[in-house]
């Protein structure tokens, strides 16, 4: 399914990642966990096609196509998915039209007829049901004033009506209580099929608990410094990146305060 | 130093003799006013962004023929004026013969109707700030003027189309006055349109008195080709209670200019005016908005969006006056820009006077672009970058589009709109 090879990336001159390996097979369940600063976001935008990042060097195939030549829409039309970290609002496109045009642009793209308004609204109450999320909120714009919680939400139904064949989920757990959390990870598990792979990015153990890994990676300065089966993930949580030789950034930032408060 | 240009004599000279002697006497009035009346230059301020895209050459001068024309046949849901070059059309038209509600044109008048009429035109303009609009009265040759008796209400909308046929250059000079009665109601929709391709000039002057109560809305969409420079003004005067509501729609053409002043006279009066913007390639727009709170307990509440694309260029002018009686006022005015090239250019000014202690008084403007960051989210779900841009350009304006109270007339916008997005966004 993906193949990233060697895999370089810059913003603004910084290289981010410095050389990442990694095989997803169909219907694998993949996590990269790390601390802050480790690349993960930077490989989720990377593989989604954000121009903001530079590739530098390495090769990225879905199925065996050069997914980086590809552009952003075309990536998502072969049906690469990313939940963002941080879901954007756009007031005045409603919720509805914004996913009736996504559904209908990769239904044309696989050549079947596009769906009215009335069936789509009928199939799209259906979905917002399973991640419960009020039907309402179709009508709404896109993400504007939702809280934390129901814009992840909102990830997940996209990514439930899009139906991708690599579903990309960057810290989709984040900013979740554990309601929602469970909500969410309920439907992420309904997104687990044969066909298809999920990259999950997290920097912390516990939507592990709710959505088991077949492989956990551990990213670290840009680079996987440790692979493993689920049991990797509850040995971080249990001791920490340090355990790895690595520096959590967010750790050591928060106790650098600490120490400076002294 | 060079003396100021002055307007041409060309102009003075004003077409159709079929109007009754008070309006004639009128015209000719105001026509003498005009002589040596300085055009407005760079150092004008309410004509700063504007003037050099003002052409009143000599040939424009000429008012553009009627006689054999008809008009498009556009269906409307609603009544139907329709003028051509200014003066109206009756066989192209449709209204009903009511006692409440009076729809005559200018040149049906008896000679004391006129008379009236002749004391009351320009009322609601403050001549100053409108320049150009003294042309109109110097050469209108037909008008309509609509009188909505006590409690009348008008049961479909109006729709007056003004349509200038461009074969030859000249000029065109519509003019409307309402007079809406107490606790009358009529929505007139003015469709400013052209056929032809030669260089014309379209001046419009459409006034509305709103007696106590009284509930006018008007939209108004100009929708001329490229050839066509338009300077229109409209004036607004409301008494106690009344409601005016405005929604002008513009699309971009050499010279496109728009004054709209309003005056809150008595209490509780309140307006709401809405506008949206759209230029591309070379085109001008410019939206002058005054609204004068003269009597406390008004509200007034004005929303002005601007899309520029290309290298045009989109001014919008908003100015709120609160008297020192106007206690208890409440003025909100808000201006977004949005730029879709690098060459566009967009100016905004907003200015406040305000004399009362007591308002509540809010602005805003601003200028961007489309955001990168929603553009990127749309294109990850597989939607087109064209396709992204056009949203995100339809949402900018379509919390206004969506308040236009007729279906129609939305429909019009919207196919406008689309044209403008093809050309607006076929390189993406």
């Amino acid at each position: 399914m993906l193949s990233i090879k060697n895999l370089h990336a810059s913003v603004e001159g910084n290289e981010i990642l410095k050389g990442i390996n990694l095989e997803i097979k169909a219907g694998e369940v993949h996590a990269i966990m790390g601390p802050n600063g480790s690349g993960k976001s930077t490989l989720s935008q990377v593989l989604a096609g954000n121009d903001a990042f530079e590739v530098t060097s390495g090769e990225v195939t879905l199925n065996g196509e050069n997914l980086l030549e590809k552009a952003t829409e075309d990536r998502a039309r072969d049906g690469v998915f990313l939940a963002f970290q941080y879901p954007v609002e756009i007031p005045g496109v409603s919720n509805m039209q914004f996913m009736r045009t996504a559904v209908n642009t990769m239904r044309h793209h696989n050549g079947e007829s596009e769906m009215n308004a009335a069936e789509f609204m009928k199939h799209a109450r259906e979905v917002s049901k399973q991640v419960d999320l009020d039907p309402a909120f179709l009508k709404r714009g896109v993400n504007e004033g939702f809280s934390g919680g129901e814009k992840k939400r909102n990830e997940i139904m996209q990514a439930l009506l899009l139906q991708p064949k690599l579903a990309i989920l960057d810290e989709t757990d984040s900013g979740l209580d554990i309601d929602a959390l469970k909500v969410v990870s309920d439907g992420v598990n309904a997104l687990r099929s044969e066909d298809r792979s999920i990259l999950m990015v997290t920097h912390y153990q516990r939507l592990l608990d709710h959505i088991v890994p077949d492989y956990v990676h551990v990213l670290s300065d840009g680079k996987i410094v440790k692979s493993g089966g689920p049991e990797l993930a509850l040995e971080l949580e249990e001791r920490g990146y340090a355990w790895l030789g690595i520096k959590d950034e967010a750790t050591a930032a928060s106790s650098a305060l600490s120490n400076s408060a002294n | 130093m060079k003396p100021a240009p002055t307007l041409s004599t060309a102009f003075l000279h004003p077409a159709g003799q079929a109007l009754p002697e008070p309006l004639l006497a009128l015209r000719k009035q105001r026509g003498a006013a005009l002589v040596d009346m300085p055009l407005p230059t760079r150092k004008t301020e309410n004509w700063k962004y504007s003037s050099k895209y003002l052409k009143l050459t000599d040939e424009m001068a000429i008012s553009l023929p009627t006689a054999g024309k008809t008009g498009s046949a556009l269906a409307v849901p609603g009544y139907k004026v329709v003028f051509i070059n200014g003066v109206m059309i009756p066989e192209a038209s449709e209204y009903p013969d009511l006692n409440d509600i009076l729809i005559q044109r200018f040149g049906d008048l008896s000679d004391a109707e006129a008379s009236d009429l002749a004391g009351r035109l320009d009322s609601t303009l403050d001549s100053k700030a409108v320049q150009l609009a003294g042309l109109n009265s110097a050469r209108f040759e037909d008008g309509l003027v609509i009188r909505l008796k006590p409690d009348a209400v008008l049961d479909q909308p109006l729709f007056i189309i003004h349509e200038v046929t461009a074969d030859a250059s000249g000029s065109a000079f519509p003019r409307i006055f309402v007079d809406a009665g107490r606790n009358s109601q009529i929505t007139l929709v003015e469709e400013y349109i052209s056929s032809g391709q030669e260089p014309v000039m379209v001046n419009t002057v459409t006034e509305f008195n709103l007696a106590e109560g009284a509930n006018v809305t008007n939209i108004r969409l100009s929708m001329g080709g490229e050839n066509v420079q338009h300077i229109g003004a409209t004036g607004v005067v409301q008494q106690r209670s009344s409601r005016f509501e405005s929604h002008c729609v513009g699309f971009g053409g050499p010279l496109r200019r728009h004054d709209l002043q309003v005056r809150l006279e008595g209490e509780g009066a309140e307006c709401k005016l809405n506008g949206v913007v759209v230029t591309q390639g070379k085109q001008h727009y410019d939206n002058h908005t005054t609204i004068e709170h003269i009597a406390a307990h008004c509200d007034s509440e004005e929303t002005y969006r601007n899309i520029a694309a290309d290298k045009s260029h989109a001014v919008f002018n908003g100015r709120i006056h609160i008297h020192q009686d106007a206690q208890k006022s409440n003025a909100n005015m808000n201006n977004k820009n949005l730029l879709l090239s690098t060459g566009a250019e967009i100016d905004t000014k907003p200015e406040l006077e305000i004399y009362a202690d007591d308002v509540k008084c809010a602005h805003g403007a601003t200028i961007g672009q489309l955001d990168e960051e929603s553009i990127f989210y749309l294109v990850s779900r597989g939607i087109g970058r064209r396709e992204a841009n056009v949203l995100l350009t339809m949402a900018f304006i379509n919390e206004l589009v969506v308040q236009i109270p007729v279906e129609a007339v939305r429909d019009t916008v919207q196919t406008h709109l689309n044209q403008f997005f093809d050309q607006a966004f076929q390189e993406v």
